[in-house]
């Protein structure tokens, strides 16, 4: 028995040593990292696992369904695009790890999407992309303060910012609810702070505001919400938090019969991951809802049509939603942004391309986006919307009708934007 | 010859800080960032083994210290400029009040009741951060330790930075703690581990005792904390989940719970659990399910296993074995004629 412990302890120290000694295997000299003559490598880390991952789980696989489909379309300029996953669980410590491991071992020419404010923030202060020249591409958080190039050259945001948004559901409130009382649920953080900001611009006052902690949502916090809602006799109940906030209080205001009238942010407001999380579709219907891109089930529209094909071959059984759909949208304008960087791209033709032309690439939103060489505003505007009766966010009377706007003072107006026809077969021209 | 044992013990870690400070210059700067990470958890884990190993006190709690560590650092460094040494005191200071505190409360209570107070501890605390505005909410405050200082020179990264610290940090707090648990106190802990009455009954104040050994283990698990927000640059409620808090527990395990030589295993298998995972599901074809969960099934299987078949860890599993051989060869060598003699 010793003997076999001792030949056990020696076979898994030998396993343990081969398998990091593979593990630093040195990749072959490229031009630029992450760029060789056949691949060009992109990295994501993102919440796969835990409680955070709902319905963004999906995001990496969207983002190479698209990229499968452009690779066997002979990808770019020749070269295939590999996407490297990893999961952070929403931890900061793990999105260093994980980031450190996709630029120092994997070798990643860009970062593609990482997720989750806190995270983002901990990977510039750690690994510091900025100072490495890496650039992070279309981070999925509606923060503002991503868009500052003095504080992050080399990060671009993507989402709307939560003070536009929060901004033109002011504008909304004001010229369709102006006699209502209105209540508001917020994240007490960044996301929330961001939040108030808009609506202050925007000048809606609140009969009640009521902050929650991030990660306390459950159903009995939001019995507790309910409360001081009912207890403040509102009309209107803005949902202006994470999904799984959304959700527990549709839910449990379904159970408590409770129907003030819905207002849902967009980050919230994905319809499929709310319904196949428990909430009724009944209670969805008639909420007032907003969006960058439009209805993922609207397929009269060119890229929501061929996107969903695409994913719908490459993910069998899975729903196209607005994950879904902005995830492909990254890796479609990730794909065009190399495509112009050249023949040879390289991390600061790539940022070059973004700077330069970045608002001119083509994306499937209804609004474009800011980029510039002072900005990196990702998308500038939202339509608002109902949802249906079977819980799908729809545009009031069946037209989009987008408006755009800043994260500073500047006004919400009705965007004159009209999107480009998409490029033949949704691939980079 | 206690005097003696410590000399010798730091004439060890001096060689062993060498020879890191040596292999740091040589590997690349994922390793260097790995290795940070290895002091870090080194530390961690340490405090761990102090606690349950020791004194006999099971914590499933340990990330919540980390915790408290970390925010005191994080709020003396942002809001009063202090060096960054002083942060890292204060970070030990701040723990080492809570562990106190705590400390008190569990010295009444033992095994599932203690370990029940110390998980809720683990999911508790670190949340409240969202209460207090000067703790940062969801997205934390920033910890930043500076730039490695300019006399360094231009090649000498961050990461690198980080590793000289937390190695030093971790070389320092070993030798401090192999010390103590040869000391005085350390007897008394394992004396009132092993039989707490019989330990009052030779005159150990077991409650006080235990309540240092609480103190103190809070202390570095504080300094942990502080330092593995340095690594990331941030202090946030999120990065001290329950989960750390196990893993700990079963790094502690792998290491051998009841010895420190053995420390260092189970923070490399910490460390290199994911990679590893990583090179298993690439060979495996690359699928994100397997990505995603065989780090965490690595590290309880390995668990598993260890307490299985050494259940005292690696390291005392060598001694004994050692031990047990030296007692065969004595026997063998004794002299034999008398026993003739009587038959």
């Amino acid at each position: 028995m010793k003997a076999m412990n001792r030949r056990k302890l020696i076979s898994v120290s030998a396993v343990l040593a081969v398998a990091s000694l593979a593990a630093t295997a040195v990749p072959a000299h490229a031009a630029e990292v992450g760029v060789r003559s056949s691949e060009i490598k992109l990295g994501m880390t993102l919440p796969m696992t835990g409680s955070a991952s709902l319905g963004y789980n999906k995001i990496p696989g969207a983002a190479k369904a698209y990229f499968d489909y452009l690779n066997a379309n002979g990808g770019v300029n020749g070269r295939k695009i590999t996407l490297i996953v990893k999961d952070d669980r929403y931890v900061p410590t793990e999105a260093v790890a994980k980031t450190n491991e996709l630029i120092l071992k994997d070798k990643v020419m860009a970062l593609l999407a990482p997720l989750g404010t806190a995270n983002v923030k901990a990977v510039a202060s750690s690994v510091n992309p900025a100072k490495r020249g890496v650039p992070v591409l279309f981070v999925n958080t509606g923060f503002s303060g991503f868009a500052d190039t003095k504080k992050y050259p080399t990060h671009y945001s993507i989402l709307p910012s939560y003070q536009m948004e929060a901004k033109i559901m002011g504008k909304y409130i004001a010229e369709n609810l102006a006699d209502k009382k209105i209540g508001l649920l917020y994240q007490d953080d960044d996301f929330g702070s961001d939040a108030l900001a808009g609506f202050k611009t925007a000048g809606t006052t609140f009969a009640v505001k009521v902050p929650y902690a991030s990660g306390s949502q459950s159903s009995a916090t939001a019995a507790g919400w309910i409360t001081k809602f009912k207890a403040a006799e509102v009309d209107v109940v803005i949902l202006f938090g994470v999904t799984s906030a959304s959700l527990y209080m549709l839910a449990t205001a379904a159970a408590l019969k409770y129907a003030p009238q819905w207002m849902i942010d967009s980050v919230g407001g994905d319809s499929t991951t709310l319904k196949l999380a428990g909430v009724p579709a009944g209670v969805l219907y008639n909420a007032i809802g907003f969006s960058p891109v439009p209805a993922t089930t609207d397929l009269t529209d060119e890229y929501i049509k061929l996107f969903s094909e695409i994913y719908a071959k490459a993910v069998p059984g899975s729903a196209f939603d607005l994950n879904v759909l902005l995830g492909m949208n990254s890796a479609f304008m990730t794909a065009q942004a190399l495509k112009a960087a050249g023949l040879n791209p390289t991390r600061k033709s790539l940022m070059a391309v973004l700077n330069t032309n970045g608002a001119s690439l083509f994306n499937s939103a209804l609004s474009p986006v800011g980029y510039s060489g002072t900005s990196h505003v990702g998308l500038t505007g939202e339509w608002v919307g109902k949802y249906s009766p079977t819980g799908d966010l729809l545009p009031i009377g069946g037209t989009y009708t987008t408006y755009i706007t800043d994260s500073g003072a500047g006004a919400v107006v009705k965007s004159t934007y009209k999107r480009p026809a998409m490029p033949a077969k949704g691939l980079p021209n | 010859m206690h005097k003696l044992k410590s000399v010798h013990h730091l004439g060890f870690f001096i060689v062993f800080g060498f020879i890191l400070f040596l292999a740091s210059n040589r590997v690349d700067e994922l390793r260097v960032y790995q290795g940070a990470s290895v002091a870090v958890f080194v530390i961690a884990i340490a405090s761990l083994i102090l606690l349950t190993g020791y004194s006999g006190q099971v914590s499933v709690g340990q990330g919540a210290l980390m915790a408290i560590g970390a925010y005191g650092a994080a709020v003396v460094r942002n809001e009063l400029h202090v060096p960054i040494l002083l942060s890292f005191f204060v970070a030990v200071l701040v723990a080492a009040a809570g562990g106190a505190l705590l400390g008190a409360a569990a010295a009444r209570l033992s095994g599932p009741y203690l370990a029940g107070t110390t998980l809720a501890l683990a999911i508790g605390i670190p949340p409240l951060a969202n209460q207090f505005s000067i703790l940062g909410g969801e997205q934390g405050l920033a910890f930043d330790v500076g730039n490695p200082p300019a006399s360094l020179g231009e090649d000498f990264t961050k990461y690198k930075w980080f590793f000289w610290i937390a190695a030093l940090a971790a070389l320092i707090s070993m030798w401090l703690l192999s010390n103590i648990l040869r000391s005085r106190y350390g007897r008394n802990w394992r004396a009132g581990r092993s039989n707490e009455v019989a330990a009052q009954l030779s005159g150990i104040n077991t409650v006080r005792s235990k309540i240092l050994a609480f103190t103190l283990s809070a202390g570095i698990a504080g300094l942990a904390g502080a330092l593995l927000s340095m690594t990331i640059g941030t202090v946030s409620p999120s990065a001290f989940t329950y989960y750390l808090s196990l893993i700990l527990l079963a790094g502690a395990f792998v290491s051998g719970i009841s010895t420190l030589s053995g420390v260092m295993i189970g923070a490399v298998v910490l460390v290199g659990i994911p990679e590893i995972a990583d090179v298993v599901a690439n060979r495996m074809g690359s699928s994100e399910n397997i990505s995603t969960n065989l780090p965490g099934f690595l590290n309880y299987a390995l668990l598993i296993v260890t307490v299985l078949f050494v259940p005292n860890g690696p390291v005392e599993q060598h001694h004994a074995r050692q031990a047990r051989k030296a007692a065969k060869k004595k026997i063998k060598s004794l002299p034999k004629p008398s026993m003739e003699g009587n038959t």
